[in-house]
């Protein structure tokens, strides 16, 4: 110490202050090593991940088609505002609601409760905010991505294009965003779906969601902290999903969606079907929805109001009516009885009459037929629709032999047709009538006479009913109804062994989804018998039956009419007419083409629905056989692009 | 006289302190390129060097007892510049803080950073006089009124971070103007109990603002820190530094760096040393502390060297202020500390902390070239 100093020991007094000095540097020295030295490693893979991103490449998901090779369904992109978590770096979700609902046209309530949601999920890193953004909202995003809204991006989308009227919806369905319920389920775990994937949600779109999805590509990019790109290491390109190909023929299509569309109620079905394989030819419901809302317009307001107005809507479009709608199936109901009384021996070809009576009396009830019949034989019977004569066979086969019907033709269970939620029909059975009429539990022969004619006992699915139609005309092979034709094969991507590779996906065709049923399902019927329903049918539309209307020069179609009672008699006007049925299959004794037509309360059966169907027909006859076409309708329609967009 | 006088001070003159000054400069730019090659802070900061060693150079030729016998007009000056940076209109407000005066040379500056000289200046002026016997209250008393009027004005601005740097100086020169030793054991027990407690107090009554607060949660539990959010800087600083490894990312291109990417804030100032460390590696990293240490150690023996008590008292105030300003800027580097806006010495990009610090330098050599002289 140079000078002179009296005070407290200062030289100790520098020296603590030198050790203290040494001693932060220390701990800093020490730190600094379990960072570097110990936790190095750790550290650099954690700086690695968060500048180096994932960025999917969507994939195009694979086109649907007739079975003539036109283009039902397909994809074209679009562009959507995508919202990034990381950008947002503590800006708060509520203040953006305000300028993106103003500038971007979106539904500010839409935006705040689709904010909500994500606050659930917290390991979001980006969602889509607006699709099929305007040149406008681009231009918008782009100007302020580098300042105001550094969240925001613009991406590329392949969005799916539906028909337009609504032609084939209920078959076809609609893709969306997976929902967070669904991600909650093992299935959907295991396909690997992440929020904001497109899925198929309903119709050929979900059942084969596997095979039209396609594997998504990625780029694996350098970003910076506002995740603008960098550079990019390396790059997979997708994989498109697989065609598809249905059973669907167009034209038939359209037909029977606009004889539907023009009947009075605007309401009902038509399906036609190839008895010989189950291949679906055509499956209208009425009313109709447009598909595109779902995979175009269900985040905007106005695509919003449309779903609520299509919940809401009393006419129900949104349900498929083949596979969902039970109807009481009227007089077609007599088809399969009478095909059970011959095969169960309660009458015979040879002398299959039975009294009409004009009705019948079970105990102090009279049930009534619709006109006085005397004695018929089963074909006269099945050509007047004569309700005495079932009535009797129906007491001759009792429950048991109904049901033993029932079971026969599967018309208790599912037909196995590809499409989700298929409805299971009501049909006779001694629990139905308890859970129906609690008060009178008891089965009696009153019960027995209302379950052979179809307007009490039995609830049928259009389809399951046509299912049963098909398979006697062809002598009782019951094959599973179905839209899959085909699927495509998509060829192997990248180099095998390399992180790029994408197998090939193999074509395939149809298989009933449930393998443990056989298809067909064989019925044992007779060649007589079979032959003698076969000419009853025949006669209800080529010998002055009640299927008159439908009747076709140089096509021998057989079928049946039905008359499905809403309410009861007198009452049935207006709203509550009676549903109109027909089913049908032609050539008769030789069948390719087999319908079920329904319209709803609408009266008579063969005044709406047999000429529904007869407009169907004529479309496949001038198909099938071209050169017997009348010149005058042979239209060419096969120049249109797509169904619909014409 | 002249002559031998001369070659006697270029003898004498510190020349290893000043060279190491110099290549911590040099060091830190170079990091402060490798943080934004793209920017000019590192040229700026070359430019700063020269000017910093003119100053260096100027102050140590001069006779510091001088200086410090004209401490009360250089702190009054001080406190005057305080003042007029709170003017509207000459103070440039940035970040809600307005601490910088716009000067037509030299670019901006910030007085808060060339206070502590004057305040450091009259605090040895006022304690610097021979002692006998131990400090009373009132010494003390005027000791922290000498502190609390620059520290009230930079709280004005305000620049929270600046002020911390200035309480290490009069803590250094009161403990080595004798102050009573129990004294200084009662303060560090209280503030044990107190920082705390005023922490507690603080968050209750709303005067630690929230992003202060999460700040903090973020060194005390960085797991849970939101990395989103005001953990963002903690969690991103630690993870430069770690990502450094032993040898650091080598020589190559920094295009990929923590910094280049944007996802460490304020590379070239605040947390230059994540830069560092990223690049360097442990080996650069420690190296940069060990030249602190043999500064700082430098410091300490011309302290001891010094003729008077006023020339101890300047260096060791320098010392414990640039210790401090390192630790606190290192610490929070390292996640040790919270996120305080505090320069690391001769590293951080700014005209005014090189020059500033260099100026500190300058009158400890100052002090030590007058070691024979009487």
């Amino acid at each position: 110490m140079k000078f002179h100093d009296e005070s407290q020991n200062l030289r100790v007094r520098l020296r603590i202050i030198q050790v203290i000095v040494l001693v932060l540097l220390a701990v800093l020295g020490v730190r600094l090593y379990f960072l570097q030295v110990v936790h190095g490693a750790y550290y650099a893979e954690r700086a690695e991940n968060q500048r180096v991103r994932l960025l999917p490449i969507p994939a195009q998901r694979g086109t649907i088609f007739d079975r003539n090779g036109r283009i039902l369904v397909d994809s074209r992109p679009i562009y959507n505002v995508i919202l990034s978590r990381e950008e947002m770096q503590g800006k708060d979700f509520g203040s953006l609601v305000a300028p993106l609902s103003y500038a971007l046209a979106l539904d500010p309530e839409l935006l705040r409760d689709r904010f909500n949601e994500l606050k659930s999920q917290p390991a979001f890193e980006s969602i889509i905010i607006k699709q099929n953004a305007t040149m406008a909202d681009i231009q918008w995003v782009e100007a302020r991505q580098a300042f105001d809204h550094p969240e925001l991006r613009i991406e590329q989308q392949p969005q799916r294009r539906y028909p337009e009227n609504g032609v084939l919806a209920h078959v076809l369905g609609y893709v969306a965003e997976v929902n967070p319920k669904q991600l909650e389920r093992e299935e959907y775990k295991a396909k690997g779906l992440k929020p904001g994937d497109i899925i198929g949600q309903e119709g050929l779109e979900a059942t084969y969601d596997n095979y039209l999805r396609g594997r998504d590509g990625y780029r694996k990019v350098i970003v910076d902290s506002r995740g603008r790109i960098q550079d990019e290491i390396e790059k997979v390109l997708p994989q498109p999903g697989q065609d598809i190909v249905t059973t669907i023929d167009v034209d038939l299509q359209e037909m029977a969606e606009e004889q539907l569309r023009n009947s009075p109620s605007g309401r009902g079905v038509i399906i036609s079907v190839d008895p010989r394989n189950g291949e679906i030819l055509a499956m209208a419901s009425a009313p109709t929805f447009d598909p595109n809302l779902f995979s175009q317009r269900i985040s905007t307001k106005a695509g919003r109001a449309e779903y609520a107005a299509l919940i809401k809507d009393p006419k129900r479009p949104l349900y498929n009516r083949a596979i969902r709608g039970r109807y009481p199936p009227g007089s077609t109901w007599k088809i399969p009885m009478a095909v059970a009384g011959l095969e169960q021996g309660q009458i015979r070809t040879e002398n299959s009459g039975l009294v009409c009576g004009g009705g019948i009396t079970v105990g102090n009830k009279f049930t009534r037929c619709m006109g006085h019949h005397g004695t018929p034989p089963l074909t006269t019977a099945i050509k007047h629709s004569c309700d005495g004569y079932f009535y009797r066979l129906g007491l001759k086969m009792k429950l048991e032999g109904i049901m033993r019907m029932v079971d026969e033709f599967d018309l208790n269970k599912r037909t196995g047709v590809d499409l989700p939620h298929e409805l299971i029909s009501w049909t006779p059975s001694r629990e139905f009538k308890k859970k129906f009429q609690p008060k009178a539990a008891e089965w009696g022969d009153i019960d027995t006479v209302f379950a052979s004619f179809g307007q009490v006992y039995e609830n049928m699915t259009p389809l399951s009913m046509l299912r049963t139609i098909a398979g006697i005309s062809v002598g009782g092979k019951l094959f599973v109804p179905h839209l899959l034709k085909e699927v495509r094969a998509t060829p192997a991507m990248g180099e095998p062994g390399r992180f790029d590779y994408r197998p090939a996906r193999e074509a395939r065709t149809f298989t009933p989804l449930d393998a443990s049923r056989p298809n067909p399902k064989v019925v044992p019927i007779s060649p007589e018998n079979h032959r003698m329903v076969v000419e009853g049918m025949w006669q209800v539309v080529n010998a002055g039956g009640t299927g008159g209307a439908m009747q076709m020069a140089g096509f021998d179609v057989a079928g049946k009419t039905g008359t499905a009672q809403v309410v009861s008699l007198g009452k049935d006007v207006g709203e509550n007419k009676d549903h109109s049925w027909f089913v049908a299959y032609a050539p008769a004794y030789n069948p390719e083409i087999a319908s079920i037509a329904l319209v709803e309360n609408v009266g008579f059966g063969g005044k709406f629905a047999a000429p529904a169907t007869k407009a169907v027909y004529e479309v496949y006859y001038r198909k099938t056989r071209p050169d017997a076409a009348p010149p005058e309708v042979a239209e060419n329609k096969a120049a249109k692009s797509q169904v619909g967009l014409q | 006289m002249s002559a031998i006088l001369e070659t006697r001070r270029f003898r004498d003159f510190d020349w290893l302190l000043t060279l190491l000054a110099t290549g911590i400069v040099f060091f830190g730019t170079w990091q402060i390129h490798n943080a934004q090659p793209l920017e000019n802070y590192w040229k700026k900061q070359l430019i700063g060097l020269a000017v910093s060693l003119v100053a260096l150079f100027a102050i140590s030729f001069t006779d510091y007892r001088k200086l410090v016998h004209f401490a009360p007009a250089f702190y009054l000056f001080g406190l005057v510049l305080l003042v007029i940076v709170l003017i509207p209109g000459i103070g440039i407000r940035i970040n809600g803080q307005q601490c910088w005066i716009r000067m037509p040379v030299v670019g901006q500056f910030q007085p808060s950073e060339f206070v502590k000289i004057p305040t450091v200046l009259m605090l040895a002026y006022y304690y610097g006089k021979p002692r006998s016997g131990v400090l009373g209250w009132m010494e003390i008393a005027v000791g922290v009124g000498i502190l609390a009027l620059p520290i009230g004005l930079i709280l004005l601005e305000p620049d929270a971070g600046q002020v911390i740097t200035y309480l290490p100086l009069l803590a250094v020169v009161l403990f080595l103007s004798s102050v009573r030793m129990w004294l200084v054991l009662a303060t560090l027990a209280l503030s044990v109990v107190m920082i705390p407690a005023a922490y507690v107090v603080g968050v209750k009554t709303g005067k630690i603002k929230n992003y202060q607060q999460q700040r903090i949660q973020a060194i005390l539990e960085p797991e849970k820190a939101d990395r989103r959010g005001y953990g963002y800087q903690t969690y991103q600083s630690i993870l430069s530094v770690g990502k450094g490894g032993v040898a650091g990312t080598g020589g190559g291109s920094t295009e990929y760096s923590q910094s280049r990417l944007k996802f460490l804030p304020e590379p070239h100032s605040d947390f230059i040393f994540a830069v560092t460390a990223e690049r360097t590696g442990f080996v650069g990293s420690i190296l940069l502390l060990i030249a602190y240490a043999v500064l700082l150690s430098r410091l300490l023996m011309g302290a001891r060297r010094a003729p008077d008590r006023a020339g101890m008292l300047v260096i060791m105030a320098i010392v414990g202020g640039l210790a401090f300003q390192i630790f606190i800027n290192v610490g929070m580097a390292l996640g040790l500390l919270p996120v305080i806006g505090v320069p690391l010495p001769m590293m951080s990009a700014g005209l005014s902390s090189v020059l500033a610090t260099f100026i500190a330098i300058g009158f400890a050599v100052s002090v030590q070239l007058r070691r024979f002289v009487n």
